[in-house]
């Protein structure tokens, strides 16, 4: 709430501007906000004024009284009034009774005028209860009935309602499942035909395969029925059936016959190169002894028919090409050795067989 | 200053624990700044008044412009179990209408309610899971209810809540099971439902088997059902409530699309029921029941029993229903196809 409002008179309130305020400054905008700067002001234009009317009081307009003579104030009129700032009062006070209450007020009873007069309303006079009744009660129940019957048809409205929401989703509900039905149906006659695609599908493949394999191996089986006889044919040609006698016969004993007989042949060379150098050795040895005697014509003789001899063996010596250098050398050796042996011929063969053997042994 | 009430006793039809309504546009305005005072009274007063009001549907879509629906979700957590009963009341009222259903989904008061889920005071759990039914019929709610995760959190009370609450999480259940049925499966819906079904209550075995229903539309959920479920549904078959057959009927139907579930059925003894059902002539399960016999004559056995059956699909033939004759039509053409 307010503060209490402080009450002030408008006669002395400061705020209200007092005289003529056609020659009223203005009052400057915000100049002394302080209000210890307001007062000073106050102070010093109070303080001016005081001075102006000290002055004014000073300086006097009457010319000065005359020696022994005194200015006095006098009053002209016909009453002499006593001039003074205090106005004799005198304090009275009144003061009333406290209130009472106001008493009640009496009882009106205007004077009684006029005539008295009464009236009376019979039963069955004004209206009839029963018959005006009627509309009223229709009404009544009518409209309490048609509410009802409103009431009832909504709430049948709302049963036939809710049946057919039920029928509805019974029928949703059944066309549901038929759709899902069909659609398992669907699913598994799908797959069902799928899977006997695939067995069709496999056992066709199974039968191109068996006949594949058929034909491919009756073809095998004649290309290969005369394989057997070729390949026994190719191979008993080439050597892997043998008699194993005959093999044996073939790989050992030919070999061996026929080193025997290179052998023998060889001693046989040998021999006849030994015959030969002998031959040589001795024609030399004749020639030697024989040329320190003149005639030797008969050496030349027996050295001419070894000649040719000596030649054949040495042609047939040269073809033993390998061994014949070493041989020989051997042959020179052993004949070194042997030159102190018998020089019969078949003592010398029998030898040149041993030195062929000790040579064959050697090598 | 001068009040609105000229004497001092009351008129005799007033309700005291109600707000004063005001005239005409102005009544839900001033209710709406009453609800946000912090006196308790004058909130209780304020939501007993709205209770009335909101079953007018104008009111509802004014209400709704008004934003009330964001001072309701924040009375939602209040610590007054009749402020809390109230809302929910008010919230159950104006799901009722189509166009409150709208302003819920747009303003996200599922999630508000989610949490009034665990709440001590039955009737306020009862109003909560009303709103939700009512919220689920909309495949947009139903959307709505999936996305705000209630669905665990629903399971696990199938386990605990009282029967009347039980059967409206079922319809819940139902409705947005609908539209995706992964969530529940994963939290084993199954299970519980299959608890449910042996249930002494006639409409829980039958929501139950709604439910189970709307689980094996999905591909996922006819995998689940087949291998546990199929040989309960096959013993309610005989239930003595049409209701309870209907629905496991249709269950059934959807469980015997997968092969191993017509298996399963075939071995639970499920085609001497079904005959019966389908027999009957006002039965409500008939098309579910021919429907699934057609399911189970493409396995080979359930064909060469259903062979000496086929003069009951004839009778249906004569069906007033359209669709029953083509249901007939099919499954006799299903039964007598040679591969």
């Amino acid at each position: 709430e307010k503060e209490p409002v402080r009450y002030a008179n408008l006669m002395y309130d400061r705020r209200v501007v007092r005289g003529n305020t056609y020659a009223l400054q203005v009052i400057p905008a915000c100049t002394h906000d302080n209000p210890l700067e307001i007062q000073r002001q106050r102070e010093t234009r109070r303080r001016a004024l005081a001075r102006k009317r000290t002055k004014e009081q000073e300086q006097s307009r009457t010319p000065e009284p005359v020696e022994g003579r005194e200015h006095v104030h006098v009053q002209t009129e016909l009453y002499l009034e006593e001039i003074s700032d205090w106005i004799i009062g005198v304090d009275t006070e009144c003061q009333t009774d406290a209130f009472l209450d106001r008493p009640p007020t009496p009882l009106f009873i205007p004077a009684k005028t006029g005539k008295d007069v009464a009236t009376q309303i019979e039963e069955g006079e004004l209206f009839d209860f029963d018959i005006e009744v009627k509309p009223i009660l229709e009404v009544l129940v009518g409209k309490t009935v048609e509410q009802a019957l409103l009431e009832v048809m909504e709430e049948e409205e709302l049963a036939r309602l809710w049946a057919h929401q039920c029928a509805y989703a019974e029928l949703r509900n059944a066309e549901l499942a038929e759709v899902q039905r069909l659609e398992e149906q669907d699913r598994r006659y799908r797959e069902e035909k799928e899977r006997r695609k695939r067995q069709h599908k496999e056992l066709l493949q199974k039968q191109k395969e068996t006949t594949e394999k058929i034909a491919a191996r009756a073809f095998a089986k004649r290309y290969l029925a005369d394989l057997i006889p070729s390949v026994f044919n190719n191979l008993h040609e080439s050597g892997f059936f043998y008699d194993p006698i005959e093999r044996d016969i073939e790989t050992e004993f030919l070999p061996w016959l026929m080193t025997e007989v290179e052998e023998t042949l060889e001693r046989k060379v040998l021999g006849r190169t030994m015959l030969d150098s002998l031959i040589r050795t001795v024609v030399e040895k004749r020639l030697d002894a024989f040329s320190s005697q003149p005639p030797f014509d008969q050496t030349e003789a027996p050295a001419e028919e070894p000649k040719p001899t000596d030649a054949e063996p040495q042609v047939a010596i040269e073809t033993d090409a390998d061994d014949q250098p070493v041989t020989v050398e051997k042959e020179t050796d052993k004949l070194v050795a042997e030159a102190q042996r018998p020089r019969r011929i078949s003592f010398m063969l029998h030898d040149s067989d041993q030195a062929e053997t000790e040579d064959l042994e050697t090598e | 200053m001068a009040h609105a009430r000229i004497s001092a006793n009351l008129p005799p039809n007033i309700d005291p624990t109600k707000a004063p309504i005001a005239f005409g546009r102005r009544a839900l305005p001033k209710l709406n700044e009453e609800l946000q005072s912090p006196e308790l009274l004058t909130q209780q007063r304020a939501l007993m008044a709205l209770c009335d009001l909101v079953h007018d549907p104008e009111k509802v879509y004014q209400a709704v412009e008004l934003g009330f629906l964001d001072n309701l979700k924040t009375l939602l957590r209040h610590h007054d179990s009749t402020i809390r009963q109230k809302t929910t009341e008010v919230l159950y009222i104006m799901a009722m209408h189509s166009v409150g259903r709208q302003g819920l989904i747009q303003n996200g008061v599922i999630s508000a309610l989610a949490e009034l889920l665990d709440d001590p005071v039955d009737i306020c759990r009862k109003n909560t899971h009303q709103t939700f039914e009512m919220m689920a019929k909309l495949p947009e709610g139903a959307v709505d209810i999936l996305h705000a995760g209630l669905i665990p959190s629903l399971v696990l009370k199938l386990k605990t809540e009282p029967d009347e609450i039980q059967e409206l999480i079922l319809d819940t259940l139902s409705n947005c099971l609908r539209v995706e049925a992964s969530e529940a499966l994963a939290n084993g819906a199954v299970t519980v439902l299959k608890e449910k079904l042996t249930h002494p209550s006639v409409a829980i075995r039958s929501k139950a088997a709604w439910v189970l229903l709307e689980i094996g539309t999905h591909p996922e959920g006819k995998n689940a059902i087949c291998e546990e479920v199929t040989p309960v549904l096959v013993s309610l078959l005989e239930d003595a409530d049409p209701e309870v057959q209907a629905s496991a009927t249709g269950a059934l139907m959807f469980a015997t699309v997968k092969p191993q579930g017509r298996f399963s059925a075939l071995g639970a003894g499920a085609i001497p029921p079904l005959l019966k059902l389908v027999a009957e002539e006002t039965s409500k399960a008939r098309l579910s029941a021919i429907k699934t016999l057609t399911m189970l004559a493409e396995v080979p056995e359930g064909r060469k029993t259903l062979l000496g059956h086929t003069d009951t699909f004839q009778q249906c033939l004569n069906d007033p229903s359209e669709a029953v004759k083509r249901a007939a039509q099919i499954a006799i053409r299903v039964i007598q196809w040679k591969p």
